[in-house]
This record gives structure tokens, sequence and C-alpha cells, in this order.
């Protein structure tokens, strides 16, 4: 799937959150919402779990995940995998906790991007002569 | 005879030739300073940064070279991408070296662009990230195949054998890393952080005045560097000899010879005689098309294609003298080793002639060592921790005193000790120690 802005697709996120008007407080809600209806936390997956990975930049940012952090995706992956199988959510005590619904693999989804940005940039700057 | 009047007259204006001024070594901010200016202004210039952190002061086997290999990786002054074009924009290259004793990081560039290079420098010392994922990425291939291809060759493998059997710990820590003993990235931040310590570098300059390099380290170095913690110790070491063999790999290319290394090592800082050894046995001959006259290159000439040759190395506490034989075929090694092994034995009585002939050798290489940068860098580098670099002036004082006689009971007192033999090869064909008669 070809995503406009980069691996994460478009988001207004950080332009919300820098608004000082009260604004990320009065859309908190909605959002939460939406994430109830997207239904991942059901699976027992997280939100990153869901996020494309047959791209070339997304794998390198999967290749730097701890072992840790490597075994307990595969092991959602799997548990949603037999979840989906059977058409029916995991029993509702062992839902994901939006407390545990953490972004483990943005950050460095976006320390990738910065790398790629920083090689297109030094690979397509021109030079001067110093004065 | 009237010619060789003529050539030992004519020596009297090569001796003050040879007087040329070698820079004092300066402190700037902590660190030790020193630089080398060649006498017509070069249109180029290096400085290597000299840090006590080679294998010998490893905390764990295979961390120096790790070290090595995470040289001008992402710092805070910016990525391993930035530093890497950075230097190519300003026409300059960056290196690392590692020794037994030392780590060498080198830049090499224009005049004029000392501030860029040293800043590139100082936050390589001070502010590396040692980033597990760069770990993973960049620093471990390269640490792969560096090793791997280094010991494909059955002569530097013979040597790194030879380092662990004469002196086991310290000086007999290998060079490479290798996948036996795993480093992760925190072990390497730490062996770092106690490496980088002031106490624990020197600046080696080339092409500067050491008044611009001192002024330059200390804006550089003056405030990022990592201070306090106490530097690497490297402990004492003594020599204790044996015996290593190993089979070379059958399907090791042409260029992977068998190899018999015999050597003898000897505690405390070379003696002249000690230097002058290995041009009396030889092995290399000064001219084309002919084998010359020393033993180990006559011995050698036996067997087409073979070569024997003597080499010291020399380190702060001790040195590792030494032959190295090579020959097309096993059977081959050990027809020569018999002569080299005859040779050594003999070596306490050479005539007064050979000896003068291997003075004069041993001070050529001397002299000619601090004129290539590499030379100049792995010698004048390591000595700048003492506080001063040698000229070669002293060195021949010291090669002047050397006779048939103190070269001889040098020798004697070298060569009764436990000898260190490493066998590659095929191990059903190549000797034993005892078998040589060592």
């Amino acid at each position: 799937m070809v995503l406009l802005g980069g691996p994460l697709g478009i988001s207004l996120a950080p332009q919300i959150k820098a608004y000082s008007g009260g604004l990320y407080k009065a859309l908190k809600p909605l959002a939460n919402a939406y994430a109830n209806v997207v239904g991942h936390r059901k699976m027992g997956l997280k939100y990153d779990d869901l996020i494309t990975e047959e791209r070339e930049d997304i794998q390198r940012a999967l290749g730097r995940l701890t072992t840790r952090e490597e075994y307990d995706r595969s092991f959602r992956m799997r548990q949603a995998f037999q979840q989906s199988v059977m058409h029916k959510p995991l029993p509702k005590a062992q839902w994901l906790k939006p407390s545990e619904d953490d972004r483990y693999l943005t950050p460095r989804i976006n320390q990738v991007v910065k790398e790629d940005d920083e090689r297109t940039l030094y690979d397509t700057m021109s030079v001067e002569k110093r004065k | 005879m009237s010619l060789l009047t003529r050539l030992s007259r004519g020596r009297a204006p090569a001796t003050s030739a040879l007087k040329r001024a070698y820079a004092s070594v300066a402190d700037a901010s902590g660190v030790k300073v020193a630089a080398v200016e060649g006498g017509a202004p070069p249109a180029t210039a290096s400085v290597t940064v000299v840090v006590k952190a080679g294998s010998r002061y490893e905390t764990q086997p295979g961390v120096a070279h790790v070290l090595k290999s995470f040289a001008f990786k992402s710092t805070d002054a910016g990525s391993a991408l930035k530093t890497a074009r950075e230097a190519e924009l300003y026409g300059g290259v960056l290196s690392a070296a590692l020794s037994r004793e030392h780590l060498f990081l080198t830049a090499e560039f224009l005049r004029g662009d000392e501030a860029h290079f040293l800043n590139v420098l100082a936050s390589v010392l001070s502010s590396t990230h040692f980033y597990p994922h760069e770990y993973a990425e960049l620093v471990l291939p390269t640490i792969q195949a560096e090793s791997l291809s280094a010991l494909a060759s059955p002569t530097t493998l013979a040597l790194d054998l030879a380092h662990s059997t004469a002196f086991r710990r310290g000086l007999g820590n290998s060079l490479f890393a290798s996948p036996h003993s795993p480093v992760s990235a925190a072990d390497v931040k730490s062996f770092a952080q106690k490496a980088f310590a002031k106490s624990n570098i020197a600046v080696l300059g080339a092409g500067l005045s050491t008044d611009q390099l001192a002024k330059a380290v200390q804006s550089a170095f003056g405030s990022g560097s990592a201070t306090g913690s106490s530097g690497l110790s490297g402990g004492s070491t003594t020599y204790y000899g044996g015996e290593q063999r190993v089979p070379l790999d059958v399907h090791a290319g042409p260029s992977a010879q068998p190899t018999l290394v015999i050597a003898y090592g000897s505690t405390g800082a070379p003696s002249a005689d000690l230097k002058a050894l290995p041009h009396l046995l030889g092995g290399v001959s000064a001219l084309k098309w002919t084998p010359g006259s020393t033993p180990l290159s006559l011995a050698a000439d036996k067997v087409p294609g073979a070569s024997a040759k003597a080499f010291l190395l020399p380190y702060s506490d001790a040195s590792l003298f030494g032959v190295v034989v090579t020959a097309p075929t096993s059977e081959g090694v050990a027809a020569v080793a018999k002569d080299v092994a005859a040779a050594i034995k003999a070596a306490g009585s050479a005539k007064d002639e050979e000896v003068k002939r291997a003075v004069a050798k041993a001070k050529f290489a001397d002299a000619t060592v601090l004129e290539s940068s590499a030379g100049l860098i792995a010698t004048a580098g390591a000595s700048l921790f003492s506080g001063s670099i040698p000229s070669p002036d002293s060195s021949f004082a010291a090669l002047q005193k050397v006779s048939a006689s103190s070269i001889g009971k040098a020798a004697s007192d070298l060569f009764k000790q436990k000898p260190t033999v490493v066998a590659v090869g095929d191990l059903n064909v190549l000797p034993y120690a005892d078998e040589l008669g060592l």
C-alpha cells in the first residue's frame, strides 16, 4: 500500500497537540471512541501492530525492537490470528487496556524516517564554494 | 677498498642531515600534544588521536576491535552519514586503526581545515552514542568481515596465536573480535568511557606546528572530552611460550600458504642488541634477483616459493622476536624450518662483519620508519605518553655499541627460553618444536 506522507501516513495530531486552545482536550473523547470502534484492543492488539509492515523502512524499524518487544509483538499477532480464525474477539477480561496500548514502534519509525530524510538531503544538495 | 673509504667519508654529511628537529611534547588542557612538521610546508596535514585502548587493555575479549569499528558513528554533533559526507566535502580521510596497545583515530585533510576535523575527533571521543541499532546494522557486519578476512591469512592467524601462546593474557589478547565471545553495545560504551579519559589520550599532528595543534586541541577538547575516570590498566607482561597447531582449510585459496612461526619473547623495552638481531638473521633481500647473504634467505632459497623472515615486535614492556616461515606446501615449510632452527642456534656466534651489516640495516630501518606517516603514527604516537618523541640519533648511539659479543650474549639469553611455535597447515607434516631441536 502506498501511503502519502511517509510510512505513518498523514496526521494532524502534532498540530492539534501544539495548539493551546483546548482543542486536544475537546477531541480526546472522540479519539478514544474511534480507537474502541477500530476494535484492535478486543483482539489483544496494540495500535502500532496495525501499521503496514510491508515496507523497507518499517522493516528496518522492526529490526530495531528489543528481543522482548519482538516476542510480545509476535505473541499478540498469533493470538489475534487465532481469534480471527474463530470469528470472535477475546473474552472481555483479556482485552487490551487503553493504558497498555503504547506506541512502541512509532518512535523507531520516526528515527528511520529522519535518517532517510537526511540521506536524501545529502544526496540532493548543491555545494557552493566557500567565499 | 677505495670505494669503501669513499663511502665512509661520504657519511659525515649524511649523519648531520639526520639531526632533524623533532617536536617537543606540549600539554593542552591535560592532553599530551606533539606535532611533526616536515621541511617544506606540505599541502596536507593530519591529526591522530592516540588512545591507550588496544587489545591489551580489553575488559572483555573483542571489545577493543568493536570500539575501533564504532569510530565516526553518530555523536551529539551529527549522524555517521553527516560525519562521512562532510569529510568527503572537505576532501579529508577519516580512519581508525588498532594495535595491541593503542587505538589510532586519524583524520587527514588539506591544510586549513584542522578546526573542522578536530571537532569531529573531539565529538567521537566525547559523545559517541553507541546506539544498539547502529551496532547491529553498521558496525557488526564490518567487524565480521574484518575478522574473517584477517584470520583467513595464515600469517596473521599464526602471529595472533603466537602472541596468545607467548603472553597468554594482556598482550596475548587477540586483535580481532570473535563470535565465540559476543560483545554488546553497552559493553563498548562502558569500555569507551574508561578509554577516552583525558589521561589516556594523546594527539599527534603532522604538517602542523605544535603551537597550532595545541591551540586547536585546547578549543576542541577543552570542554567536551570525558574526564574523571582513571583509564584502563593492562597488567604486567610475562613470557610463557608453548606450542599451537592449527589445520589449514583444504579449500583455502592459493594465497593461504602453510605457515610456521617460531618466536621468543622478552620482557622490558627491546635493547639495541635485540633490534639488530632480526637484521642479522635477515630474510629480506636488499637486492632484486638474489636471495642475499643472510642465513634465513639462504635457507628459504632452497625451496621454490618459500620465504623465511625475521621480525621484532616491540611493545612498551615486552617484545616478541621471531621468524615467519611460509612455503607453497607443508613439506616445504618443514624443510625450511629445519634450516631456520639451525640458523637461530648459530645466531649467537655471528662474525663481526655480519653484525656490522645488521647494525647498519637496523639504523636504516629506525630512520625510515619515521618518514612514512603510518610508521610515524605507530612509533611516535606510542612514545607520546612517555613525554617525548625519540629522535633516530639516540637509537643510533645505542646501536653503535652493538658488537658480536653483546649480540651473541643477547641471542643466547633469548634463545634459551621456551620457544613459541605456531604451525598452520597440514599437521601430519609440519614439525613439532622438539623435532626442530628448539
